[in-house]
Order: structure tokens, then C-alpha cells, then sequence
């Protein structure tokens, strides 16, 4: 009852959210100049010109131009993108699947990393696998990952050829079909180990590389609420009782303390969609954020628009569930402030 | 039956306390808890370290002539290796020396990191004090603008705003300086909303005091340490943040800054030239995780939870 109200007040908010940083970010790429750029050539003549500025609204007010962009965003035109060449509806699902299967692949490696850690420190609390462990998820919060991408190309691109680089080998990606646009699934629906094996390998280097930093916020989570549930008394009794060890471990702390573990993986998701920008250029990946990379060197507005939205919208999605899901579990969250 | 009177012991009073003497009490007893864990003590020895080559970088190095954050360009020595004469760290592409360029970097940073950190701290704690502390409308209206600012992933709202502006340093500044104010706002509001509710705020507006001056006097001194705990940390993450929208090309191209070191580094590794991006990245790294060791040192030891007494 309570929750639902809490849910509906969130859910009336968002589009006000939404709207707010629309504006916001529409009138900063105004600040930047006007978009006529990507519509003009050579050829054209000052009459030409009139005519696109006129076709375009650019004359107008801004807050006329920002009704007009509103309308046309509706209505499902999110304007030319310069950096492709082509509509940004048209590019956008292909670079949005390629940049969710980065993202969900460095997600796993800090769910699965992440919980392993912090149990093994939690567990064995002060002894050196929680030093160890500790340190390494202190790096975590501060290692550049522009860097640390670079240093494992360094090491398992250049020195021990382990792992390539880009996406996939081309004439492996081409020789299947693309009905969902994310290369292991399409390659599972083709039946192709060959080239279900491409797209994992391809995948390991960047996984691990933008992975990391919410593996170690993950494993910081995980550790300091193993702790404390290990102090609790249904631990105690669970020993009592005589219970090894491991099994108290396993199937009595360590649920319990994924509660909290499971709302910080939440939060971790902006991290890891702002981390896609610089993992993309790095690793030459073909999605979102090495477009907007490219818009952004380039000033494409409409490229840069569509982005930040999309980034926003999701990012307030993510930590609307989020909250929700932290009411739901903890009920003595103050809902509300 | 013993008497009770008689056993306890004689009543000694406490020696006066000035203010002052308080004072100083609390900060040397807050000094010693900080020092006491030694993650703290690596991190601000890194500190100190960063700060002498920021502040010696003129004297330990020969300082490019007319601009000394410029990288200098041996046309000479071109993409030699680490332990080169004269070139300690190796040089770059165009002959940039990369011990150069680490050593200018740590003051690019510094002027970074302050700038940014004292415009966002004083911005947002005047905002959030105005809607703490005054309430009602004013609190609203703010706060649903810092929404929406929080709404926008930091790194993505400052390469769009660094991206309108254009690529230089100036404005990678500017950028972060417009997405980091927020969160001191949040800060500080939340504390003041808290300790205006103590009884001495209340004894201060008995006694007739004013609105600024029960402001400056009670509430901001009270309200001020979560803003400074995070000030320390943003120390680094500025520079994190700042170096990675270099790296992406926001800064100008030749700069003596990490992140843009990085970058122009990058195009050497497949031919092997790992140094002239390592070492610049790894100076990030150090600078950003010594300002967590010790930001985090600080909130441990201010935390009232972790307290001794």
C-alpha cells in the first residue's frame, strides 16, 4: 500500500525528470551554434540556405525550436546523425544492442567476480584474502579505465596475442544472420559455435576491462554486509546446532547478505553505461558510446541529443527499480525524502 | 554498616577548558585517529609526493620556453624506449619526453583539481544552504533543478557540455565545475536541515541572534564536515573524470595533461611502445586512489558511529 503510493509518486515525477533534462541539454547544444552544418553544401546559395533555416525552424525562438524538436521526437524523428551519415533511428538499434551485450557481459563479470570476492573476504575477515581483496577493491573506485583497458591490450593484445581486438572477426560476423543485433544470441539462433566462440572471445578482454570497477563496488558490498551478518544471532544458533561451517556460509549469511549486495548491482549500471564511452573507443566496439564519442569530437547535435536522452532516461529507470526494489526488502527505508 | 559517605573518594574537578585549548584537544586527537590507519598514511605520502612534483615541476625539470605546459619536442629522440639518456621514461610519437610530461601533468592536475573543487564546494554550499536553511519554496524549486542535474550520468552531462564548448582545457573545466556542484548541494542541504533542528540553534534565536549570524556561527561550522569529507575524494575523482575527457579529446592536443598523454600514446601500443601511455595513466591512478585512502581515512574518523567515546 504504502509502496504502491511510493511507486505512482515516482512514476508522476519521472516525465517531469525527463522533460527537465531535455531542455537542459537542448539548450546547451544550442549554445554550441546552430545545427544548419550538417545540412549544407558547397553548392547551395544564400537563398538555399533561407530555405533550410526556414524548413528547419532555425530562426524561430528557442523555446519555438525546442517545441518543434519535442514534436519531432514524438513523433519518432530524432534528426540526422552527421557521424553516420543516416537518421539516428535508422543506426541507433544496431549500436544499442552492441553496447547492451558489452554492458551485460561486464555486469556478469561483477556479479559473479564481485559476490565471490566479497564472500571469500567477508568470510575470512582480516585474514590476508580479505587484505588482498580489500586492496583491490579500493583500486577499483580510482583506476582510470581509459588506462587499465589500455594496459590489458598491452599485455593480452600486443605481447601475448591472447585475445583480439574489435568486435568479431568480419567474415565470421557476416557469415550468419543478425535478427536480434547481439552477436552471441545471433549466433546461438544460427546454430554457429564458431561463431558463438568469436563473440565470447572478443568479448572477454572488454568485459573484464569496464567489469572491474563495479566488481570491486560489488565485493565491497558484499563483504561489509557478510560481516555483519555474520554477527547476527541465527548464525550463532546455525553453529550451534552443529552445522559446518561452509553450509552456515552458504545457506544461511550469504543469502541473507545478498539482500543489500542486489541493490548496489543496480547502481552499478551507470557506472558501467558511462564506462561503455571509453571502453567502445579503446576496443574499437561498434556501439552507443564510440558514436557518441564521434558525435561529441565532431559536434553532431542530434547524435549527442539522442545519446544523453537515452542515457538519462535509462539511468532514471535503473534507479527508479532500484529504489523500489530497496523499499521492498528493507522496510525500514523512510519512503519518501 | 560502613558509612557510604565516608568511602567515596574526594571529589576532583576537572582543570578549566578554554575554548581554544578544546579546540585544539579535538584536533590533535582527530590528527592521531586519522594517522593511526596506516591506508591513510599511504595516501597522503602519495599526496605529498604529487604536491612536491606539482609545486617543484619548474626546478626538477627545464621548463618549455614561452609555454611550460606545452610538452617539449625532441625532434631527435622520437619514440625511444624507457632508460634513454636523458629521457628517463622514454619519449612519445613527436618527441614528447614522457617524464616531462608526468611531472607537468601532476601541476595540470593540481590546478584541476583545486579549481573545480573550490568553485563546485562554494556553489554548492551556497545553494544547498539557501534551500536548507530558508525552506519552503526556495527549497523546492532547487532541489527539483538538482534533480535533474542528478539525472544525467556525470561523465555523459560533461562530455556533452566539454563537447558544445569545445575541446580545451578551459572548458573540460567549466564542464565539471557544471556537474559536480550538485552533489554538494545535496550534502549540504541534508545537514543543515539537520542541524538546525538542535537546541542551540533555538538558544541562538532566543538570545535575539540574527539569521546570518546564527547561520555562520552555529549551523555552518556544524554542518560543514560530510562537504569536506567529500571535497577530498572529489580531489581525486576531478582529476579522474578530467583526465578521462582528455583521453576522449576534449583537451587541446599537446598539452603536458595525463589524460591527453594516454591518448596520444594509444597509437604506439600495437607496435609495442607501451610507455608513453602507462606511465602518465598510472599517475591518475595513484592521484585519484590517494585522495580515496585518504578521504576515506577521514570519514572514518569523523564518523560519530566509529567513534571511541
Amino acid at each position: 500500500m504504502q509502496i504502491r503510493d511510493y511507486i505512482l509518486r515516482r512514476l508522476m515525477v519521472l516525465p517531469l525528470l525527463i522533460i527537465g533534462t531535455s531542455i537542459i541539454v537542448f539548450v546547451l547544444t544550442r549554445v554550441g551554434g546552430s545545427p544548419i552544418g550538417i545540412y549544407l553544401s558547397h553548392e547551395m546559395g544564400p537563398e538555399q540556405v533561407q530555405q533550410i533555416r526556414e524548413r528547419f525552424h532555425l530562426d524561430d525562438p528557442l523555446p519555438v525550436q525546442y517545441f518543434y524538436w519535442a514534436q519531432g521526437v514524438l513523433s519518432g524523428d530524432f534528426g540526422w546523425s552527421g557521424v553516420s551519415a543516416a537518421p539516428v533511428t535508422a543506426v541507433f538499434p544496431s549500436k544499442l544492442a552492441a553496447t547492451m551485450e558489452l554492458a551485460i557481459a561486464s555486469g556478469i563479470v561483477a556479479v559473479v567476480l564481485g559476490i565471490w570476492m566479497g564472500t571469500v573476504a567477508g568470510a575470512r575477515r582480516n585474514k590476508w584474502p580479505d587484505h588482498v581483496i580489500r586492496v583491490v577493491s579500493i583500486a577499483g573506485a580510482s583506476l582510470p579505465l581509459f588506462w587499465f583497458a589500455i594496459v590489458l591490450l598491452i599485455v593480452f593484445w600486443v605481447h601475448l596475442g591472447w585475445f583480439p581486438i574489435g568486435r568479431s572477426d568480419p567474415v565470421i560476423f557476416d557469415s550468419i544472420a543478425h535478427p536480434t543485433g547481439f552477436y552471441t544470441i545471433d549466433a546461438l539462433i544460427a546454430l554457429s559455435p564458431r561463431a558463438f566462440w568469436d563473440a565470447i572471445w572478443h568479448l572477454i578482454l572488454p568485459a573484464i576491462a569496464l567489469g572491474y570497477g563495479a566488481t570491486a563496488i560489488v565485493a565491497r558490498m558484499m563483504r561489509s554486509s557478510l560481516v555483519e551478518e555474520l554477527q547476527e544471532d541465527y548464525v550463532e544458533a546455525a553453529r550451534a546446532k552443529g552445522l559446518p561451517e561452509r553450509l552456515v556460509l552458504k545457506r544461511h549469511a550469504r543469502r541473507n547478505a545478498l539482500i543489500p549486495t542486489v541493490t548496489v548491482i543496480g547502481l552499478t549500471f551507470g557506472f558501467l553505461l558511462q564506462g561503455t564511452v571509453v571502453a567502445e573507443i579503446i576496443f574499437r566496439w561498434p556501439g552507443l558510446g564510440r558514436w557518441m564519442a564521434d558525435a561529441v569530437l565532431r559536434g553532431d547535435q542530434a547524435t549527442i541529443m539522442a545519446y544523453v536522452m537515452f542515457a538519462s532516461i535509462l539511468f532514471l529507470f535503473v534507479n527508479l527499480v532500484v529504489d523500489v526494489v530497496y523499499a521492498y526488502l528493507d522496510r525500514r527505508v523512510v519512503l519518501g525524502e | 554498616m560502613v558509612d557510604a559517605s565516608l568511602s567515596r573518594p574526594p571529589v576532583r574537578r576537572a582543570p578549566v577548558e578554554t575554548a581554544a585549548r578544546v579546540r585544539l584537544r579535538r584536533t590533535l586527537e582527530l590528527t592521531g585517529r586519522v594517522l593511526s590507519d596506516p591506508t591513510t598514511v599511504i595516501g597522503l605520502v602519495i599526496i605529498i609526493l604529487m604536491l612536491a612534483m606539482a609545486l617543484l615541476a619548474p626546478v626538477i625539470t627545464t621548463p618549455n620556453v614561452p609555454d611550460p605546459y606545452q610538452m617539449p619536442r625532441d625532434w631527435g629522440a622520437v619514440r625511444m624506449p624507457p632508460l634513454t639518456e636523458g629521457h628517463l621514461l622514454g619519449t612519445t610519437n613527436n618527441g614528447g619526453d614522457v617524464l616531462y610530461g608526468v611531472i607537468w601533468g601532476a601541476r595540470t592536475s593540481l590546478y584541476l583539481s583545486l579549481l573545480v573543487v573550490s568553485i563546485t564546494v562554494v556553489v554548492g554550499t551556497i545553494i544547498g544552504s539557501i534551500a536548507g536553511f530558508l525552506g519552503g519554496r526556495f527549497d523546492n524549486v532547487l532541489m527539483r533543478i538538482v534533480d535533474v542535474f542528478l539525472s544525467i550520468p556525470e561523465l555523459i552531462f560533461a562530455l556533452a557540455i566539454a563537447a558544445v564548448l569545445g575541446p580545451s582545457f578551459a572548458n573540460i573545466v567549466l564542464a565539471l565545475a557544471v556537474t559536480f556542484w550538485v552533489k554538494y548541494a545535496r550534502i549540504m542541504r541534508a545537514q543543515i536541515i539537520r542541524v538546525k533542528q538542535n537546541d542551540y540553534v533555538d538558544a541562538a534565536r532566543v538570545i535575539g541572534d540574527s539569521k546570518l549570524r546564527i547561520y555562520f556561527k552555529d549551523i555552518l561550522p556544524n554542518s560543514i564536515t560530510p562537504v569536506m569529507v567529500q571535497a577530498t575524494m572529489d580531489m581525486g575523482h576531478v582529476v579522474l573524470v578530467g583526465a578521462t575527457l582528455a583521453f576522449i579529446g576534449l583537451s587541446e592536443a599537446g598539452i603536458a595533461e595525463w589524460g591527453v598523454l594516454v591518448s596520444e600514446g594509444q597509437a604506439g601500443i600495437s607496435s609495442g611502445r607501451w610507455w608513453a601511455s602507462t606511465f602518465p595513466g598510472l599517475m591518475v591512478f595513484l592521484w585519484a586512489l590517494a585522495f580515496n585512502l585518504v578521504g576515506d581515512g577521514l570519514r572514518d574518523a569523523l564518523d560519530p558511529r566509529t567513534e571511541g567515546r
